[in-house]
């Protein structure tokens, strides 16, 4: 589920002096600031990777990188945006330094052995979620990027556009590619789908 | 509106940029086309939400919290610089050294173990449980009088108990371990019996000798200086340790004792043992602790200056 517009934004004052106790050398406040943030930079990273053990591993370097980086945060952006941003360039490092991670999707967790209907519907969801995943790991870096901090994340083009480093129009143009894609790629699935059933 | 724009306008729609507007409504409602594309693009985008959330495990939180409490330390390492007034003074490290000297001479005087070699003492060597009570029952060793090893390496400890008795050994001999343990922990009434204690064990283990204590006389001696209540025998504890190797147990007793002891003289003890433990093998906690000492306003110029001038030799 997207994290809501706004419901970062609203707590980016607290965000920018927690910055500030982590300048200032507080403990407390870098830990704070995963609290805050670490699970949303998590799941950014395992959609952006498709490799669990590689997103762990981002999302920490991410957040070593803010005690490193405090003194360069200036307060434009939004702290979640300064994130996102590290953690996009972390993503590009790690495929760049691990190309397997591109195109190998996530294992689905290992589910218990059922029986009957049930069994029945959990297989399907787990092919759908196997699909989603597929599919997400289909799309250029780029649109992937912008496509999961709109869907999952739920920011706003301009935000994006600060993440990323681009225009408002080119975040545009990503996620509507990336959408078309998706688009098609669902409709081959439902109709194979369908087909087999 | 046309066709290509309506599309535009559902993808703002969806990534909640903008509402749906009337004019929207109406295109929608004639164009049968872009009813379909807006019901095959929100399907396309409610199908990426069936891929689950990741969730931080309680051990990867764990793992990271405690990653960056680390880094926050080595960060506040980094960034540490000592500034002119904690570096040590020439003048002040000399006359630090000539009252420690005195110090020294004048404790030794007081507290030095004097008698003769053992082999001379006129006692042979015993069995243990000849000489030796049971000390599990914690009895009083009275008149405790220590005689400096003989030609084969072996110490005498003498001792009344209902009658006189003496224990030759050598140090690594596990009875005398157990016996100096004893003696430090369990025995001593007076500060001056156990500076005597630790005096020995000191010249038995410390040094470069080549006899290692037993973890019973460790533990003794990091007892003493975490919870002895005359700061003189802390510091005796303290240098006694300082000339063993640097265990995980005594490496706790120094970072407690520096931040805690009232002693200047135990802190400054600490951080030289602390300091080269650091050079040897850096650990964050323990680099972290003399960076707080060296900047502490209200630690004692001795020690700031010894733990500023630690730092620096420290390759983190």
């Amino acid at each position: 589920m997207p994290e809501g517009r706004g419901a970062l934004s609203a707590t980016g004052a607290d965000d920018a002096k927690l910055i500030e106790r982590i300048r200032r050398g507080d403990t407390d406040g870098a830990a704070e600031l995963f609290e805050r943030y670490g699970t949303a930079i998590l799941r950014f990273a395992t959609r952006m990777l498709s490799d669990a053990g590689a997103a762990e591993e981002v999302m920490q370097e991410v957040f070593l990188k803010v005690i490193g980086r405090c003194h360069q945060y200036d307060g434009r952006a939004a702290v979640n945006s300064w994130l996102f941003a590290i953690a996009a360039n972390a993503c590009r490092d790690r495929r760049r330094r691990d190309r397997r991670a591109v195109v190998v999707p996530l294992e689905a967790a290992p589910e218990p052995i059922a029986r009957g209907e049930a069994a029945e519907m959990r297989m399907i969801d787990r092919e759908r979620r196997d699909a989603v995943r597929k599919a997400l790991a289909s799309l250029s870096e780029e649109q992937r990027e912008a496509l999961i901090l709109a869907r999952y994340h739920g920011l706003p083009y301009a935000e994006i556009a600060r993440v990323l480093g681009i225009s408002v129009g080119a975040v545009k143009t990503r996620i509507f590619r990336a959408v078309e894609t998706l688009k098609s790629r669902f409709a081959e699935g439902d109709t194979q789908w369908n087909a087999a059933n | 509106m046309e066709c290509r724009e309506l599309t535009e306008r559902v993808m703002d729609r969806l990534t909640g940029e903008a509402e749906a507007s009337p004019e929207m409504e109406a295109h929608l409602a004639r164009c049968s086309a872009c009813r379909e594309e807006l019901s095959r693009l929100e399907r396309a985008w409610e199908t990426l939400g069936e891929d689950p959330d990741a969730e931080v495990s309680p051990t990867l939180r764990e793992d990271t919290l405690a990653l960056l409490e680390e880094e926050m330390i080595r960060r506040r390492i980094r960034e540490f610089r000592p500034g002119r007034s904690l570096r040590p003074r020439r003048g002040l490290l000399q006359a630090a050294a000539i009252v420690a000297a005195v110090a020294g001479g004048y404790l030794a005087a007081r507290l030095g173990v004097k008698g003769t070699p053992a082999s001379s003492a006129g006692s042979s060597p015993v069995a243990a449980a000849a000489v030796l009570p049971d000390l599990s029952a914690q009895p009083r060793l009275s008149n405790v009088a220590y005689t400096p090893a003989d030609a084969q390496g072996r110490i005498g400890i003498s001792f009344d108990l209902t009658d006189r008795r003496q224990y030759v050994a050598r140090p690594e001999d596990p009875e005398m371990a157990r016996l100096m343990a004893y003696l430090l922990a369990r025995n001593p009434d007076t500060p001056a019996e156990k500076s005597r204690a630790i005096q020995q064990v000191s010249e038995s283990y410390g040094g470069g000798t080549l006899a290692e204590p037993s973890p019973e006389i460790v533990r003794a001696l990091t007892t003493t200086l975490r919870k002895d209540t005359n700061p003189g025998v802390r510091k005796k504890a303290a240098d006694a340790l300082a000339g063993l190797p640097v265990t995980a147990e005594s490496r706790a007793a120094f970072l407690e004792a520096l931040r805690a002891d009232s002693n200047p003289a135990v802190r400054l003890v600490a951080v030289e043992v602390l300091a080269r433990a650091a050079r040897e093998a850096p650990d964050a906690r323990t680099i972290e602790s003399l960076r707080e000492r060296a900047v502490d306003p209200r630690e004692n110029g001795f020690v700031r200056a010894k733990a500023a001038s630690a730092l620096q030799g420290i390759n983190f």
